[in-house]
């Protein structure tokens, strides 16, 4: 791998997932040389395990955090706000693999809805016909099935219970995708062998993530310098107010400083406003980026829910493709329903430790017991709708909590909106019903998972009052600045947000590129 | 201090016991639950403050005769002991074990690691009969993205 001089002022890419692996590989494709700041190690596909709780315990993103807000992840999940991964790869290697492009009224959401109190809606600086090529790039790379004249997966036991409940409330647009998993080999990736392991890392590597693609061949070019375990910490800048380097901690605490011409920051919706918040000067008083006050503002997590329901009749959810079965009939924005924005329902299966864990968390007795003897005939759906953004949703430092390093933890509050409430309990009766047609005997309606789908903290705007980034993710106050992950996300869309992220970064790598190539940056 | 909880018979008794009130499935032997306990207690044992809230739970349970308690008052007794840390920690540590444990995972019906047997491609990951093979690909009006 090419090792790059601590004082040479590279692109400096903080993180390695959907956005940052992207950036890495675009970039140094380019001829763009790159250091890529990963916090955690370097897992290759063969260290992954098939067991949940040791996968969660090798993968997961565990660094202390906190939480607040009325959301009940702040009562079960005290200290666990996100699932996400601290690894190469980032959370492209436990994502499922949905990958639905944003609908076009989900980029206009304030015009389209109109103003809902409460929510901070606004709309994005870019139209869907702007990003349609870029959804074309980022769909070939990932290999989504459906699209491109890539076929669909077959049929797994959870998705025939669920397309046929489907048939059954007269729901017409559900498929197994499209979804990020290879049916048939394709790009240096085999097929699935259906194992039924997604969350905890895909062993055989038909899933797309940027480690199986990105990031491999972002090395290959000779221009990347991958440094895992290497936590960012801070980013400096010079007296004109140019970003100029990134602090960093290897994984035994000393500090270390890689000089910058360009950053960007792609550390998930919690780590990235938290890093621009601990990089806070006399200049930027109120963290790096934020005239605007935005930073760390309008967090969003998706509505998420799940419905695992029981039959008299086995169905073995847990084998195969987690979640290649997506529904899209409640999508549509029908403000009829009584809430604004819509939901996707897409397959779901968890093991028996996970499901213990997580479908109602804190309950014992029969109740429960019931819903873990029928584990074997209990199919499975998650629920994937726009939340919406709100100033008062936010992710903060910590007055009181500290990370192993003695830095600030990131608080993080949410509190659900009133559309979110209604949008879920439309979700769960519409799921019920879903399952009862196709004979369902009893159901557990499962309240959300400490969240995957982090959005919309350091936000893109036409304004530079209303965000933090421009309409090509760039920070208004600070030209090169970038960020490449959900955090861009002006509002959330109800589709799995991996894809869309892919997109922009191919899209931000591209300006990018130009801007070096040009020297404006 | 952790030499107060000990993982005395007579205290793998009671969170043996207090685990199956919790988790009262009629199939499962001693065995989990048992193993459940022993985890418990190793996971109270990281801290002092977790050891004292243990051994003052275990010497409730004593105190009130939890042992000989029939299977509806013992649920009643830990409904009125469900908020207390004592009742949170045995909750936590023993669901995460109990349902860890790979006996519960074959009476549950589910057959835990699979890519070392070439995953459920060739073993019924699409075995399920009982209703018609829906369609896979997306319907037809849909293609207007």
């Amino acid at each position: 791998m090419k090792k790059i001089s601590k004082d040479e002022s590279v692109v400096v890419i903080v993180g390695s997932g959907a956005g940052g692996g992207t950036m890495a590989f675009e970039l140094t494709k380019a001829g763009i040389p790159c250091v890529v700041l990963e916090a955690g190690p370097y897992l290759k596909h063969e260290d992954y395990v098939n067991d949940e709780w040791e996968a969660f315990g090798q993968m997961a993103w565990l660094d202390s955090r906190s939480t607040s807000g009325s959301w009940r992840v702040s009562k079960d999940f005290p200290e666990l706000p996100t699932w996400i991964v601290k690894a190469v790869g980032g959370t492209t290697t436990h994502w499922a693999g949905a990958v639905p492009r944003f609908k076009e009224y989900e980029f206009k959401t304030l015009s389209t809805y109109g103003k809902v109190d409460g929510a901070n809606l606004l709309d994005w600086p870019i139209t869907l016909d702007e990003l349609a090529p870029y959804y074309d790039l980022a769909e070939i790379a990932l290999g989504a099935t459906h699209r491109h004249g890539r076929p669909p997966l077959p049929a797994n036991n959870n998705y025939k219970v669920f397309a046929n409940g489907a048939m059954g409330v007269q729901y017409k647009h559900y498929a197994t995708g499209p979804y990020a998993t290879n049916a048939e080999p394709y790009d240096e990736r085999p097929g699935s062998i259906q194992d039924g392991f997604n969350f905890q890392g895909d062993k055989n590597g038909s899933k797309w993530s940027t480690l199986v693609r990105e990031i491999p061949r972002a090395i290959k070019t000779g221009l990347c310098d991958l440094r895992p375990e290497s936590q960012a910490v801070q980013i400096t800048h010079d007296a004109a107010g140019n970003a100029d380097a990134v602090l960093y901690l290897d994984a035994e605490g000393n500090l270390h400083r890689q000089a910058a011409k360009a950053v960007c920051v792609a550390g998930n919706s919690i780590e990235s406003p938290r890093l621009l918040l601990l990089s806070a000067s006399s200049m930027f008083p109120d963290g790096l980026a934020n005239s605007s006050g935005q930073v760390g503002r309008n967090y969003m997590r998706h509505l998420t829910g799940s419905v695992y329901a029981r039959f008299d009749k086995p169905v073995h959810m847990y084998r195969g493709e987690t979640m290649a079965g997506i529904i899209a009939d409640e999508q549509p924005h029908d403000p009829s329903r009584g809430f604004v924005g819509g939901y996707y329902m897409e397959t779901l299966a968890l093991g028996p430790s996970f499901l213990a864990s997580f479908a109602d968390p804190g309950a014992w007795g029969a109740d429960f017991t019931e819903i873990m003897d029928a584990y074997s005939h209990t199919a499975g759906m998650w629920i994937v709708g726009e939340d919406m953004p709100q100033s008062s949703n936010r992710v903060t430092l910590s007055s009181s909590k500290r990370d192993k390093w003695d830095l600030p933890a990131a608080n993080v509050h949410y509190d659900d909106h009133k559309n979110d409430l209604a949008m879920r309990a439309h979700a769960y009766e519409k799921a019920t019903n879903l399952y009862e047609s196709v004979g369902s005997t009893g159901r557990q309606l499962t309240p959300p998972y400490p969240s995957t789908h982090n959005l919309g903290t350091l936000r893109m705007s036409a304004n530079s009052e209303d965000g933090v980034l421009d309409n090509y993710g760039r920070a208004h106050d600070v030209k090169n600045l970038f960020v490449s992950d959900g955090s861009v996300m002006t509002t959330g869309a109800s589709a799995n947000p991996t894809l869309t992220i892919v997109a922009l970064a191919i899209r931000q790598a591209e300006y990018l590129v130009k801007q070096l190539k040009s020297g404006e940056l | 201090m952790n030499n107060y909880v000990n993982n005395t018979p007579n205290e793998q008794l009671l969170l043996v016991k207090m685990l199956r009130v919790m988790f009262p499935h009629k199939n499962f032997c001693d065995g989990p639950y048992e193993e459940a306990a022993e985890a418990v207690i190793n996971a109270a044992k990281s801290t002092p403050g977790q050891v004292i809230i243990l051994y003052n739970g275990l010497r409730e349970l004593e105190t009130n005769s939890f042992s000989t308690l029939d299977a509806v008052a013992a649920t009643t007794y830990l409904k009125g002991i469900e908020k207390t840390s004592f009742f949170a920690s045995v909750q936590g540590s023993g669901l995460v074990a109990l349902y860890n444990n790979h006996e519960v995972w074959k009476k549950l019906g589910y057959e835990g690691p699979s890519f070392d047997s070439g995953g459920y491609l060739n073993r019924g990951f699409n075995d399920l009969d009982w209703l018609p093979e829906p369609r896979i690909s997306e319907y037809e009006e849909e293609n207007d993205q």
